[in-house]
């Protein structure tokens, strides 16, 4: 397993909000936020930090961007040379990190070119433009102004300031929003380069189909708390998410009760109009042979993938259908303890 | 690079950014037409100012001359400064600028003193082309001293209003807030002080607006050191010799000294606690 290059422990950090009252006016009381996150971030991997909206991805992206001064916990950082952990302050943090924010909004009528040096003064690498625009594709739009810039152009402004300063730690917030699938396919190279050459990635999305095939490890997070860490077999392993086969067919709905021998079991079963769909776990590997030689018409047989909600669903013991815009309700069930009243 | 060098070339950013912006080519007509504008009509020798004043020297001239910093360049430094941080903040460029590794106090520096400069070398630029036309108009300089305490007035009278106005870009979330505030200011310390002034004086039974009362001067002098109109007139004030208003130049350059301390301390803390 590659080495650990940067370890997060007990982290925490809550937003204040608001909280008016008559005797004080300006009152603030502590809102949402992260707690307890324990994490590692591993040389030259590539971790999706996944999580419905409101999760506290942003904010844990934030954190280790040293934007956000954690308010309790530690953050360490090993450099190559180093052999032991020391504590890394935001100001640390900021050197070794390149963050790409959510849907940066680039306006004005400066140039691209420009732009970035803006940015590369501020790091002190404005010698290092021309080379970032050339492989972030933007070489031949550097003149133009960020007015005309498209979504998918803007997105890419975005990772080259990110890179700027060869981060050792590269942060990517909702990195694939707005861009065409030539353009994700073309990240999603640079990004597996990046990752050869050393570099750690942590990418935050609230998908995890899109990313699985890119990511080595996967990060769950949940109401602020990292529910779990791990590959996606892993994970899947431990949520009892893995091995699941889903068949859909026409005509009658089989009784797998029979076909299936004592080591699959049945999660879902609908009958529609235009047939029937059935998702199993752990299936018999002769399954298929019997579903054939018993004359049942099937249409569709593949591995049913991951998403967020079932791994949500598992870790908190809630069912998908009492899921609905309440995902980040405060009334949900906590499944860790904080060690500390919310 | 070291710190002092990254401030100044993040500052020579933000300065070329504001300085050749359109904002700046359409309030550089404006400029024209309060200074050297002003300073061309207070030095005609026929010019009679309310009060029967007839301005007798170019010292003179320029402090009536500095009517147009007060309406016209300390308007247009809010005008410049006023979405400093507040539309990047608002287009998600602010996050970018707080993960960098330069610390947060050396951003505000370079903030204030990017804004500063774009509306200081115009400003400076017309106040020294309003010396050359009194001197065409009366033949005459204000000595090196008044000039250069004019020139140091104007200068602290601008940072004083930038700093207001990127004050306000840190605690507002949308552009309106911000400009509503830098106005807000600026509206308060060019035309409402008169009012303060003048309640102030009533409460206290001070007879209102008579010229020559010198307990209606006195309190409107020291009322003015809580302005930074009033400040920068106090400093413009100290190569007067007829004027006395009960303040001495020692008390008029503690305040502007307090003015200009007080909020950049202000917005450097503003700056290191700011959230994207």
């Amino acid at each position: 397993m590659a080495e650990v290059v940067l370890e997060m422990k007990d982290a925490a950090f809550r937003h204040f909000i608001s909280s008016r009252s008559l005797t004080k006016p300006f009152g603030k009381k502590e809102g949402s936020g992260i707690f307890s996150v324990s994490l590692k971030i591993r040389k030259g991997q590539i971790l999706g930090l996944v999580g419905p909206n409101g999760a506290g991805k942003t904010t844990l992206m934030r954190i280790l961007a040293g934007i956000f001064p954690i308010q309790k916990g530690q953050i360490s950082y090993r450099d190559s040379e180093l052999k032991e952990f020391s504590p890394i302050s935001d100001f640390g943090l900021r050197s070794v990190v390149g963050h790409m924010p959510e849907q940066v909004r680039w306006q004005g009528k400066v140039s691209v070119k420009r732009t970035l040096e803006d940015i590369a003064e501020m790091r002190g690498v404005s010698f290092r433009v021309d080379g970032i625009l050339t492989m972030v594709g933007l070489s031949e739009i550097k003149d133009s102004p960020l007015d005309q810039l498209s979504q998918g152009m803007r997105q890419r402004l975005t990772l080259a300031t990110a890179l700027l300063g060869s981060p050792k730690i590269l942060l990517l917030d909702e990195p694939f929003n707005g861009l065409d699938p030539v353009a994700i396919r073309a990240f999603e190279k640079l990004l597996i380069e990046l990752a050869k050459k050393g570099v750690s990635i942590i990418i935050s999305s609230h998908r995890v189909a899109g990313m699985v095939h890119l990511v080595d490890r996967l990060a769950l997070i949940h109401r602020g708390q990292l529910l779990i860490e791990g590959t996606l077999k892993d994970i899947e392993v431990k949520f009892g998410l893995d091995d699941r086969i889903e068949i859909q067919g026409i005509g009658e709905l089989p009784d797998f009760n029979k076909i299936l021998t004592s080591q699959g079991s049945i999660l879902e079963s609908r009958k529609s109009t235009e047939g029937w769909n059935v998702v199993i776990r752990n299936p018999d590997n002769s399954l298929l042979k019997k579903l054939v030689s018993s004359n049942v018409e099937i249409t569709t047989w593949k591995t049913k993938d991951t998403d967020i909600l079932e791994m949500i669903c598992s870790a908190t013991g809630q069912e998908l259908d009492e899921i609905g815009f309440g995902v980040i309700d405060s009334t949900m069930m906590p499944y860790k303890n904080r060690g500390e009243e919310e | 690079m070291n710190g002092i060098q990254k401030v100044r070339t993040v500052a020579l950013r933000h300065l070329s950014n504001k300085l050749f912006s359109t904002r700046m080519a359409i309030m550089l007509p404006i400029l024209i037409l309060f200074i050297p504008g002003m300073a061309w009509g207070f030095s005609d020798p026929k010019v009679m100012l309310p009060g029967g004043i007839t301005p007798s020297s170019a010292t003179e001239v320029m402090f009536y001359t500095s009517l147009g910093i007060v309406f016209g360049a300390t308007m247009c430094s809010v005008l410049l400064s006023f979405d400093g941080v507040s539309k990047d903040r608002a287009s998600g460029v602010l996050e970018i600028k707080l993960s960098q590794p330069m610390p947060r106090s050396y951003q505000s520096t370079a903030l204030v003193i990017g804004h500063w400069f774009a509306i200081l070398i115009p400003t400076w630029i017309l106040w020294a082309i309003a010396f050359i036309v009194v001197n065409y108009r009366m033949g005459d300089w204000p000595s090196i001293v008044d000039t250069l305490t004019s020139f140091i007035s104007v200068a602290l009278i601008l940072l004083w209003y930038v700093l207001f106005s990127l004050i306000a870009s840190t605690h507002a979330k949308e552009q309106g807030t911000s400009i509503a505030f830098g106005v807000g200011v600026w509206f308060l310390f060019t035309f409402l002080w008169a009012l303060v002034t003048t309640m102030v004086a009533f409460a206290s039974g001070v007879s209102i607006g008579e010229e020559n009362n010198p307990q209606w001067i006195g309190l409107e002098g020291i009322l003015d050191l809580f302005s930074p109109n009033g400040v920068f007139h106090h400093l413009l004030e100290t190569r007067l010799t007829a004027v006395e208003r009960g303040v001495s130049p020692v008390i008029s350059w503690t305040a502007a000294l307090i003015w200009s301390i007080l909020p950049w301390y202000w917005f450097n803390s503003r700056m290191k606690s700011i959230q994207p």
